[in-house]
């Protein structure tokens, strides 16, 4: 059992690994998908302001080919030698400018400026179109499109974030000359926003400090969790935002985000411009929900090594079995059918060499037992021969004898081979004080057991089949049911009172109808052994067996003592057998 | 611009008997232009057609004659709230002189001196609206600006003289009805004194020129690429 017990060991630990790590691989796998979803929104976060990049490189060269229209630079030139700005010319400018505007392909400016070169608005395209004449220079933009560069900023008007560019505006005749500048604007809107995480799978808002602006999808998210996260970053290098920032928790409409937080450029930055790029989280899913995910394609062959398992398992069922075939099953088959022949009679020892570990000690406890056994019948035998002398060949040995509930017949077969020691009960010793008296059968001798038939009165056990050793059969006595014809109805008792041959008369009122049919047995079967019964008389006959009955009752526990005359070497002899209850 | 400096601050300065001009040309260096305070996602690009404007910093300077004399009925200094910048990004005040900030834009702006938030009366300047206060503290100097608007500027310095003249944009400056003296020439760029001092004596009649030189160091800028 060692080895299964091993096994068994090897099973319990691999269960206890396996469901160890069934419950605690979710976690990690939760924690790399985290950190997979953080790198997904960092990288979502770059891929964005890469997009808004390229998007200011567009709207530049949109204002420097707005800039170099012909009626616009002839339309800025003639203004700004004006001292004074007129509704007039500004009509005429803005005019210019919406036909220019019409001919934009693509995603057209929500407004348009034109400049003169002192920094005046001369018109305006789409936004306040009726305001003019108001300076636009100090604005850094504009102070550097009047200088003569390219670039782009970011305002905050009116509530809402416009991505603005412009150029300067150059009379390209000789001589060269700066004669304004134009500017467009493009306003943050939520179309704009989608189409920057189209295909992302994230998305992304635009915010002014406590102000949403734009987005993807509207998602009102906690913003000071957001500007928390903005005041923490501090690099003068707005691109490494995307790179620095930490991931942060949101909320809305009951589902839970990871944000990203970035600064956005330009003058808008001073209004707290931002955008943050978030993406849903995934649940923590555990042991359960990774057991609910799981589909058709992870069971598949394809996926799973259900070739590895299944022959793992397989294996692991073999080697089991097998184990215990050999330390259970085949060491206790073998014990089982060594004590069915221990029980058929074909042993009497179970074979504690062949067995081996417990089932050795099993059949070394068993033999103990068996030996145990044997040395008190042997006790029983030796107390009872003590008593009454040996049995007689063929007799009830000593297992009937302390097995009184055992059938009269031993079970198995014979009894055994070496005959019980010689229970020879003799009455006519020489030594006996008397042969001869009338039998007196003294009141009360049997105890509570009226004679001849007793309610329990035990069943003379039959006559052993097998023939005495003398040859002689013997008397099939039994105390009730079958008394010896000769002696079965003795009418009066013919001999004297003491059966030693010093007993007095003995009144036949007192006679145990029992004991006087074994006495009339024992005196016929000594008279047909030529035996003289002229000193066995009743009286001491009785009183004998009473008190062997007696004895033979005090040791072994039975009920009933059966008394069995018989002929031993010629001559009649008497045996007692203890009937426990039910004998 | 300097037709709109001329509008933008008048100096009352009392007629003196004894009085001469000043009038000199500020020698200015080339310098670069300075980044901008603010980028969009891309840096700035100079136009492939024609090369930059160069920069002056003129409009930045503003000269002093300094003398024993303290102010007497300090001018009012008046200076205009164009839109998205001041008529001056700097100006001189007189000691005890009313500044007066005409809004003559079309927006609406609250100003506010960082350096004292109750200088100037609370609430939004309206378009066509004034804002005044009085410039006591000599030597100090007031950024006022709209919280809004960080790029809308202007530096007062509270100043020991009344003769204060602004460059034009190739330098040239004048300060009328000097008595005659002997004055110190100071000249403010941005947020600081430049250290050079030029010593202007100035006749009874007349008009003395000056003609004082700047280097590009003394701007804290770096010499034009050529």
């Amino acid at each position: 059992m060692f080895l299964s017990k091993i096994w068994f060991f090897l099973i319990a630990l691999a269960a206890a690994v396996g469901l160890t790590v069934a419950l605690v691989m979710p976690r990690p796998a939760q924690r790399q998908l985290v950190e997979e979803e953080h790198n997904r929104l960092s990288v979502a976060c770059g891929v964005v302001d890469i997009l808004l990049f390229d998007d200011a490189r567009g709207r530049v060269d949109l204002a420097a080919s707005f800039a170099r229209a012909d009626e616009v630079v002839k339309a800025l030139e003639s203004a700004s030698g004006a001292d004074k700005l007129d509704e007039a010319r500004m009509k005429q400018v803005r005019d210019s400018g919406e036909r220019i505007m019409k001919g934009i392909r693509g995603r057209t400016p929500d407004f348009a400026m034109l400049i003169d070169k002192r920094g005046r608005v001369v018109a305006r395209i789409k936004l306040d179109e009726n305001d003019f004449g108001d300076t636009m220079a100090g604005r850094p933009l504009v102070d550097d499109a009047l200088a003569g560069y390219l670039r782009d900023d970011l305002w905050a008007m009116n509530g809402t974030m416009y991505f603005v560019s412009a150029a300067p505006v150059i009379k390209r005749d000789p001589p060269l000359a700066y004669v304004g500048a134009v500017l467009l604007g493009h306003k943050v809107t939520n179309e704009f926003a989608q189409k920057l995480v189209n295909g992302l799978n994230v998305d992304l808002g635009f915010y002014l400090g406590n102000d949403d602006v734009a987005g993807s999808k509207t998602l009102p998210f906690d913003h000071p969790k957001m500007l928390k996260s903005l005041a923490t970053l501090k690099d003068p290098d707005r691109g490494k935002d995307c790179e620095k920032a930490h991931p942060i928790e949101l909320r809305a409409n009951n589902d839970d985000y990871t944000g990203l937080v970035a600064r956005l450029p330009g003058e808008a930055q001073s209004h707290g411009a931002f955008y943050t790029v978030v993406i849903k989280r995934p649940k923590a899913v555990g042991f359960a929900g990774t057991l609910k995910v799981v589909n058709k394609s992870d069971l598949s062959f394809n996926s799973f090594p259900w070739i590895l398992v299944g022959g793992g398992f397989l294996v692991t069922l073999a080697l089991g079995i097998a184990l215990m075939w050999i330390e259970s099953d085949r060491p206790l088959r073998k014990l089982a059918a060594d004590a069915v022949r221990l029980a058929k009679g074909d042993k009497e020892r179970l074979s504690e060499d062949e067995h081996g570990g417990k089932y050795g000690s099993i059949a070394r406890s068993v033999n103990i037992h068996i030996d145990k056994i044997g040395r008190d019948a042997k006790s029983a035998r030796t107390n009872l021969d003590s008593l009454l002398g040996p049995a007689p060949e063929g007799g009830l040995g000593t297992i009937d004898l302390l097995a009184g509930s055992l059938p009269a017949t031993r079970p198995g077969g014979p009894a055994p081979a070496a005959a019980p020691p010689p229970s020879d009960f003799r009455f006519n010793d020489p030594g006996a004080r008397s042969e001869s008296g009338p039998l007196h059968d003294r009141p009360g001798a049997r105890v509570a057991t009226p004679p001849p038939k007793p309610a329990r009165a035990p069943t003379p056990p039959p006559v052993p089949a097998t023939t005495p050793a003398r040859g002689m059969p013997p008397p099939p006595l039994a105390r009730s049911s079958e008394p010896m014809p000769a002696q079965s109805t003795p009418k009066a008792n013919p001999f004297e009172d003491d059966i030693l041959g010093g007993g007095g008369s003995e009144s036949t009122a007192n006679v145990d109808p029992y004991f006087k049919q074994v006495y009339d047995q024992f005196i016929a079967v000594k008279q047909s052994c030529n035996e003289p019964t002229s000193g066995l008389t009743y009286q001491k006959f009785s009183e004998k067996l009473i008190k062997n009955r007696d004895d033979l009752m005090q040791k072994t526990g039975c009920k009933e003592v059966r008394f069995t005359v018989y002929v031993k070497d010629g001559k009649a002899a008497l045996k007692a057998t203890p009937v426990k209850e039910g004998g | 611009m300097f037709r709109a400096f001329l509008a933008s601050v008048v100096l009352v300065v009392p007629l003196t008997a004894n009085a001469g001009n000043v009038i000199g040309k500020l020698e200015l260096p080339t310098v670069e232009r300075p980044a901008a305070p603010v980028k969009g996602f891309l840096d700035r690009v100079e136009n492939p057609l024609a090369p930059v404007k160069a920069f002056s910093p003129a409009n930045q300077i503003f000269v002093v004659l300094e003398g024993d004399e303290k102010p007497v009925s300090p001018p009012q200094v008046v200076i205009e709230l164009l839109g998205e910048s001041f008529s001056r990004r700097v100006a001189a005040a007189p000691a005890g002189a009313e500044v007066v900030i005409k809004n003559v834009s079309k927006t609406s702006r609250t100003l506010v001196a960082a350096e004292d938030p109750k200088l100037i009366p609370q609430g939004p300047i309206n378009p066509t609206g004034p804002k005044s206060f009085r410039a006591t503290d000599v030597g100090k100097v007031y950024t006022i600006g709209d919280k809004d608007a960080p790029h809308l500027k202007l530096k007062i310095v509270v100043v020991n003289t009344q003769y204060v003249a602004y460059p034009d944009e190739s330098g040239k400056f004048e300060v009328a009805n000097v008595p005659a003296g002997s004055y110190k020439l100071k000249i403010w760029y941005q947020d600081k004194w430049l250290a050079q001092e030029d010593t202007v004596n100035v006749p009874a009649k007349g008009k003395v020129d000056v003609k004082p030189q700047i280097q590009a160091a003394a701007l804290g800028a770096a010499p034009a690429k050529k």
